[in-house]
């Protein structure tokens, strides 16, 4: 029952009769100069201390008042308790805390979150100080992009805690305000005094924007950062949050521009491998071989024209280049002509695209064309040139397989030309 | 981003459309045409949000008392930060 009614009690006093008993407990009595009261500090609480304590120490606890039965003593049971080296100061920030806390302004349910992009930034800080230049340095690195109004406050001294509020309230009233960081650097508990102010407390308890709080080092908890939206642990850690989501969308955009160029990437190395199934593919063996013997008879064809048949070859020749010129509007290899069309445009719309820097892709496109290119034999095909077959299906390869007057078929792209054998040459 | 809304374009839109897009071209078995033409619009979304992103950048500016009492924002060229902007 009493544990109930007071089981949040902050005391001061000074250490008496301090016991370290082998448990890890510490038993001592806190006393002033009129009063004195039992209190101990159990071993889970005792090993988090981060100083030693002794008889004859100023200290500042909290805990709550227990019965220890055994002797019907009242005691105070720790649960925190730190050196009260700025006994004043802390007692002044426990009691506003306490207060505070009381009327709710710490609630979790009273935080609001940082605004995902925010695009203007109240800021209260020293004009003078490196925390201003720490801020935008951060921002920059994180990729902000967005407006840092900057109001400037003396953060230590008499007059700080009035400006530092003022600074909340000011940039609380703009309309296109998002957020308000408050910050400033490590420093004295005094130093940092201004942001354990009631007024500077209030003014960030009725901000009409969220309230990131960068004050001091980590270690460093003061009662803005109670109240605050958000506690940063130092005002880098503050620019960082208020970055995130400008970081973050810019991260997204770079993997998206990588992603749609890793994208097309792929698809091309399976076009490419398909096309390659496709050559490999029996039937065009059979065009390679042809074409090897057409290219074989040109070559003859064109020894003997120093022999003097220059004009009939002329002539010849004219045919093949009126031939070459018909067939190359109807491509023999459809896919190649598609997939060498596609290439190109992908090739101009990743120059479109240069601004995603795309510099490496885009030789990487480039020598996915060289390697269609290479494929010669289909290259080749496209030069066109035909298959000539006797009637009884026997592809033609020497003039020795004909007679003039002998009708053959002459198989082009998009069909057969009937045709007649009017004279053999060679 | 309330300023690119107005103006037209929504950011978040134009993400979400290109992030499916690479989804989508990253899942692999699309015709050349359909592929093509899903990469031609993620690079044009990726311009588009590239040149929005670029278009803001950081700046600071100085709330500075007027005679009335009134504060007014003036723009602090000297202050650390500005013309930092770009990456």
């Amino acid at each position: 029952m009493l544990g109930e009614r007071f089981g949040d009690l902050w005391v001061t006093g000074e250490v008496s009769g301090l016991r370290a008993y082998p448990s890890g407990h510490l038993y001592f009595a806190l006393k002033d100069e009129g009063s004195q009261i039992d209190a101990v500090c159990f071993k889970s609480v005792a090993q988090t201390l981060r100083f030693e304590l002794e008889d004859g120490l100023s200290v500042v606890g909290h805990g709550r008042l227990d019965m220890y039965v055994p002797r019907g003593r009242y005691q105070l049971v720790l649960d925190h308790i730190e050196p009260r080296g700025q006994g004043a100061l802390q007692l002044a920030f426990e009691k506003l805390k306490a207060k505070l806390d009381k009327e709710g302004l710490f609630a979790p349910e009273r935080k609001r979150p940082v605004p995902n992009l925010p695009g203007v930034v109240g800021l209260v800080t020293s004009p003078a100080g490196a925390v201003l230049h720490d801020i935008m340095r951060t921002l920059a690195h994180h990729r902000a992009r967005l407006l840092v109004r900057l109001f400037p406050a003396q953060v230590q001294g008499e007059a700080a805690a009035a400006q530092i509020a003022e600074g909340v309230r000011v940039l609380s009233g703009q309309p296109d305000v998002e957020l308000i960081i408050v910050a400033r650097g490590g420093g004295s508990i005094e130093d940092l005094w201004p942001f354990n102010e009631e007024i500077v407390a209030r003014a960030i308890a009725a901000a009409r924007v969220p309230v990131v709080s960068g004050v001091g080092h980590e270690t460093d908890f003061t009662i803005a950062d109670f109240v605050a939206d958000v506690r940063a642990p130092t005002p880098t850690a503050a620019a960082q949050l208020v970055a995130r989501g400008w970081e973050e969308l810019a991260g997204r955009l770079d993997d998206a521009g990588s992603g749609l160029v890793e994208g097309v990437e792929r698809m091309l190395l399976d076009k490419e491998r398909e096309v390659e199934e496709l050559v490999r593919h029996r039937s065009f063996e059979l065009v390679r071989q042809r074409l090897a013997e057409t290219a074989h008879r040109l070559e003859r064809g064109l020894l003997r024209s120093e022999a003097g048949v220059r004009g009939d070859l002329r002539r010849d020749r004219s045919a093949v280049t009126e031939l070459e010129r018909r067939l190359a509007a109807r491509h023999p290899s459809a896919v190649l002509a598609a997939q060498r069309g596609w290439l190109e445009r992908l090739e101009f719309a990743l120059e479109k695209g240069q601004k995603l820097q795309v510099e490496g892709p885009k030789s990487e496109l480039a020598g996915f064309r060289a390697k269609l290119d290479a494929l010669s034999p289909l290259a080749s095909l496209a030069r066109g040139y035909s298959i000539c077959r006797r009637p009884d299906g026997t592809v033609v390869s020497r003039t020795g397989q004909v007679r003039a007057g002998d009708g053959v078929d002459v198989r082009v792209t998009d069909g057969v030309l009937g045709c007649r054998v009017e004279r053999i040459g060679g | 981003m309330k300023k690119n809304e107005e103006a037209g374009f929504d950011f978040e839109k134009a993400m979400a459309e290109l992030e499916g897009i690479v989804k989508r071209l990253e899942s692999g078995n699309l015709p050349l045409e359909e592929s093509l033409g899903l990469f031609e619009r993620g690079v044009e979304l990726a311009r588009s949000c590239k040149a929005r992103l670029d278009s803001a950048e950081l700046r600071i500016a100085r709330l500075v008392k007027d005679k009335d009492g009134l504060f007014k924002e003036e723009p602090a060229a000297d202050e650390p930060g500005n013309g930092r902007g770009e990456r």
